[in-house]
Parts: structure tokens; sequence; C-alpha cells
């Protein structure tokens, strides 16, 4: 077999420097300034200490006056999405008829905390400036689903939505395009306002706590007019 | 051990060891995302890329006794680091659903691990596409050899006849059948367009970005995935199932085509190189 050399026409032979040559040099020098830079983040710049506003207010839901009739749900995908959709509502209740009263019913609503904004990679989960709501810029998000292991609930207030290929949440209707009343914290909730047991409020105060939970009494004395006991030791 | 080894080895390690470096990430505290921790190694791939065409002594093709050199090792390491890293990215790219693909994968741990096998195609795509860009600018007759010409639509058209018609005779085709060169063209598009719109994501871990820029990253994304996605499948069905292909897909291996195969398919290459040979050989002569 004959011998094989490099007939390559941009080899070496000519003056100058060579188009591989050239290669090799841009190709060490922008390795060398990706390693630098990336030792430098690590050694030269400080941890980031970020801190974020408290939210405006919450939603409360009283597991003892809840009927788990899943109306709120309706109403949130319906104001949000426009269907009346349960796996697009944020607000979930979930209902096990083997746990006794009042834990047959579990009202998972978002607490305003900042855990998701935490984990959020890119910004996308973020505390909106004006009125400190934990919202999601759904157009930024990138479907890692760190938000939504970060939720301290145990059934995440978080969702993956399957539509937008993006996380959502509660954002105390902020953004309702499917609502015509103002939504927010100063406005309109459409699950609080469609609750036909009043067991949903917004408040601006933090309730009785217990070990893992809120524990929050929405039993008035407007409880009584339905016959009910207005005060249910827990 | 063999010059060719080498590659094979390095390709073995970097699917093996990501896949490991992947899962481990994935089972550390809080779920770690690679494109978190390890981002530099998404800016770094490609410049490695043009490092290695800058350290790579290329062989053109030649006759030599009964075969043909189609793949020099550079055309192999290019061929599978890029084709590879492809089918990790468009595997875990389906998992994780995209535009009217529905996600797959359900719990968070799912995503996380494909998020990270996804990083580890990442690299190794970014790398052998540098890798054979610069190759390219290097020796750009290779470029020019993939791009369709004036027989684009007559010689693709001719192959119509191998449906039904007896005698069947092969047009000229160069080192690349036409239809090839064209589908070069779609490759090129996806790639460019996968390319920029998944740095503009990974970008989106360490800067605040406007979001309309991620906002649009995401579609462009998912359709240049789409566009790879067409190619990857014809590419693999044209290059490995039929088995006129066959004599092609072993040299992907080997770096050899039977001469017999050369001189039939692809007459006007065959010519080509059978005319510079002889060039080359008078030129000895003269010398």
């Amino acid at each position: 077999m004959s011998e094989v050399k490099d007939i390559n026409p941009a080899g070496e032979g000519s003056k100058g420097l060579s188009r591989r040559q050239f290669m090799g040099g841009i190709g060490a020098l922008g390795a060398l300034g990706v390693i630098g830079g990336a030792v430098a983040q690590v050694f030269l710049l400080p941890d980031e200490v970020i801190a974020y506003p408290i939210s405006g207010g919450f939603l409360l839901v009283d597991q003892k006056k809840c009927s788990g009739c899943s109306t709120c749900m309706a109403a949130c995908a319906i104001a949000h999405h426009g269907a009346a959709n349960h796996s697009l509502a944020r607000i979930q209740i979930t209902q096990n008829p083997f746990k006794a009263f009042p834990y047959d019913i579990d009202p998972v609503q978002c607490w305003q905390c900042d855990e998701c904004t935490q984990a959020c990679p890119t910004g996308a989960m973020h505390v909106d400036p004006e009125t400190g709501v934990r919202t999601v810029d759904q157009m930024r998000c990138i479907g890692c689903l760190r938000c939504v292991a970060a939720c301290p609930r145990a059934v995440s207030a978080v969702q993956w939505d399957e539509q937008t290929h993006a996380s959502q949440k509660c954002d105390l209707c902020l953004d309702t395009p499917f609502m015509d009343d103002e939504g927010g914290v100063n406005g309109r909730r459409a699950c609080e306002s469609v609750c036909p047991m009043r067991a949903i409020t917004f408040t601006t105060d933090l309730p009785e706590q217990t070990e893992d939970d809120y524990s929050p009494n929405l039993r008035t004395e407007n409880w009584t007019s339905f016959g009910y006991v207005a005060d249910i030791e827990g | 051990m063999k010059k060719g080894v080498l590659p094979v080895l390095g390709l073995v390690l970097a699917f093996g060891l990501g896949s490991l470096w992947a899962v481990q990430a994935t089972r550390s505290e809080g779920g770690g995302l690679l494109f978190d921790s390890a981002w530099w190694l998404v800016f770094l791939a490609p410049f490695l890329g043009v490092l290695a065409a800058g350290l790579t002594r290329r062989r053109d093709p030649r006759i030599e006794g009964d075969k043909v050199l189609r793949h020099n090792g550079a055309a192999r390491l290019e061929h599978w680091t890029h084709g590879l890293g492809t089918a990790l990215l468009l595997a875990t790219g389906v998992g994780l659903g995209f535009l009217f693909v529905p996600r797959l994968v359900r719990d968070t741990d799912g995503v996380w691990l494909m998020m990270n096998l996804h990083f580890v195609g990442v690299a190794v795509f970014l790398f052998g596409t540098f890798y054979y860009a610069a190759n390219t600018i290097i020796s750009a007759y290779r470029f020019r050899e993939h791009l369709p010409t004036g027989n684009a639509f007559s010689f693709t058209v001719h192959y119509g006849k191998l449906l039904g018609v007896k005698k069947f005779t092969m047009p000229p085709e160069d080192k690349y059948f036409e239809s090839e060169k064209m589908a070069y063209i779609l490759a090129i598009l996806a790639s460019v367009g996968v390319i920029l719109s998944g740095i503009v994501k990974v970008l989106a871990h360490l800067m605040e970005l406007p979001a309309w820029l991620v906002s649009a990253a995401t579609p462009v994304h998912g359709v240049s995935t789409i566009a790879m996605l067409l190619f990857f499948l014809a590419h693999v069905f044209f290059s490995s199932v039929l088995p006129m292909s066959w004599p092609v897909l072993r040299s992907m291996f080997t770096g050899y085509v039977p001469r017999e195969y050369a001189e039939k398919e692809h007459a006007g290459w065959y010519k080509r190189l059978s005319d510079s040979d002889d060039a080359a050989t008078t030129a000895g002569k003269g010398a």
C-alpha cells in the first residue's frame, strides 16, 4: 500500500499562520477563557444575598368548614384558563374518605412564601414588585420543576401546566384573562368569591400555627345560622 | 493501541461517565441541575471542539488498492459525536416534551434526570458540531462537497427508476448523493436553530434575560427539534436500514468503502479521485 500523507490544502508549509494553527489558537484561548471564568466565579464573586419582600396577603382555607365541593377549583380554572378543568386549578382540594373529620378534606392553596421563588433558576418564578404576590412569568419558565419540588406543602401548590409547558401557581387572581373583575391583593379572588361555605378568605394576618401547618378558624357567628357550631375545637 | 481506538474510547467514556454524573447529580440533595452547576461545560465544549480540529491532521479521500478511503478518523469522530449527541438530545427532549409533544416524565426526579442527560448530550453534541465546523473552515472544499449542485433535482428524481425499471443506471453522483446534499441544508439550519436557542436557554440560568428572548427561544428550540428529528429519522433509515447504504455505514466504522461500490454508486466522485491519482502519479514521474 502506498504511504498515506496529509494532502490537506490548509496544512503547514505555507508562510504565516495556517488556518489549522489559527483554529487551534482560537480553541485554546476560548477554552482557557471559559475555565478561567468558571474558576473566577467560584473564588472571586461573593455569595448573593437576596431578600424577598413579604407578600401583600394570602389565602386561608378552613378545613373544618370546607365541604369539598371543588367549586373553587372550577372557578380558578375558569378565571385563569377559561375552562372548568380541575387539573388546571391552582387551588387543590383533595378528599380521603378513609380519614376522619376534619382530615378527610385537605385543601392545598399557596401560602405565598418564597421557597419556589428561591428555587427558580431563571427568575421565571418571581415576586410581583407592586403587590408582593409570588407568581410565574411563564415565558421565562424552562420547566425544570424545581419550584414544584421546593413548595413546602405536602402536595405542591405549584403545578405543571401541560398546555403551556410551564409552571403555574396561585397569583391571587392577579392575571385572570377570563374574569371581568380586577383581581390581586386589593381585588377579587375567584375561589374566595364563589365558595358556598365561605371557607376561603384572603388575609394579611398570620393565623394560628400548628407544628407544620396553619389552623385557620373562619367559623364566625354567621356559621351558626346554618345550624353549625360556631367554634369547633379541633 | 490502534490509533482509531482512542476516539471510540473517548466517546464511550463521555457517555458512560456523563450518564453516571447525570444520575448522581439528580440524586443529590434538592436535585442538582447540571445546567446550573456545570454551565461552563456548555461553553467549554465548543472551544474544545475547535481546539481538537486545530490539532487534527486529516487524510483526504483516496483510492487504495481495492478500497477507497471515504471517512478518515476526524470524519468518523465528527459524525459519531454529533450523531450520538443528537440522539441523546432528541430522546431526552421528547421525554421532556415540547411544542405539541406532551411531557412523558411526570415526577421531579424524572424531569431532573432527563434534563441532566440532556446536558450530557449538549456537551457531546457541541463538541462534535464545533469540531466539524472548525474542520470545515480549515478545509473549505469539504463544505463545498456537501452543497447541492445544478443536478440536485434531476439526479434525485432518477432514483424513482429504482422502483420499477430493470435497467437502472446510477447517475454519476459525487461523494454525497444530491439528495443528501439537500438534506444537509436542513441539517445545518436545524443545528444552527437548536444551538442558538439552546444557548439562550442556558444563559437564562446565568443572567436575567429579557422575557421575550427566552420565550422566543423555546418555540425556536422546539421547531428546530422537529426539523432535527425528521432529518435524524430519514438519515438513519437511508444510511442504516437500506441495504444499498451498508457499505457507507461500514465505512463509518472502518473508514473504507469497496472500490467496486465507489465506482458504481459514486461514479462522479470515483472519477475525481482517479483523475487526482493520475495527476499525482504524472507529477511524481515528472519530478
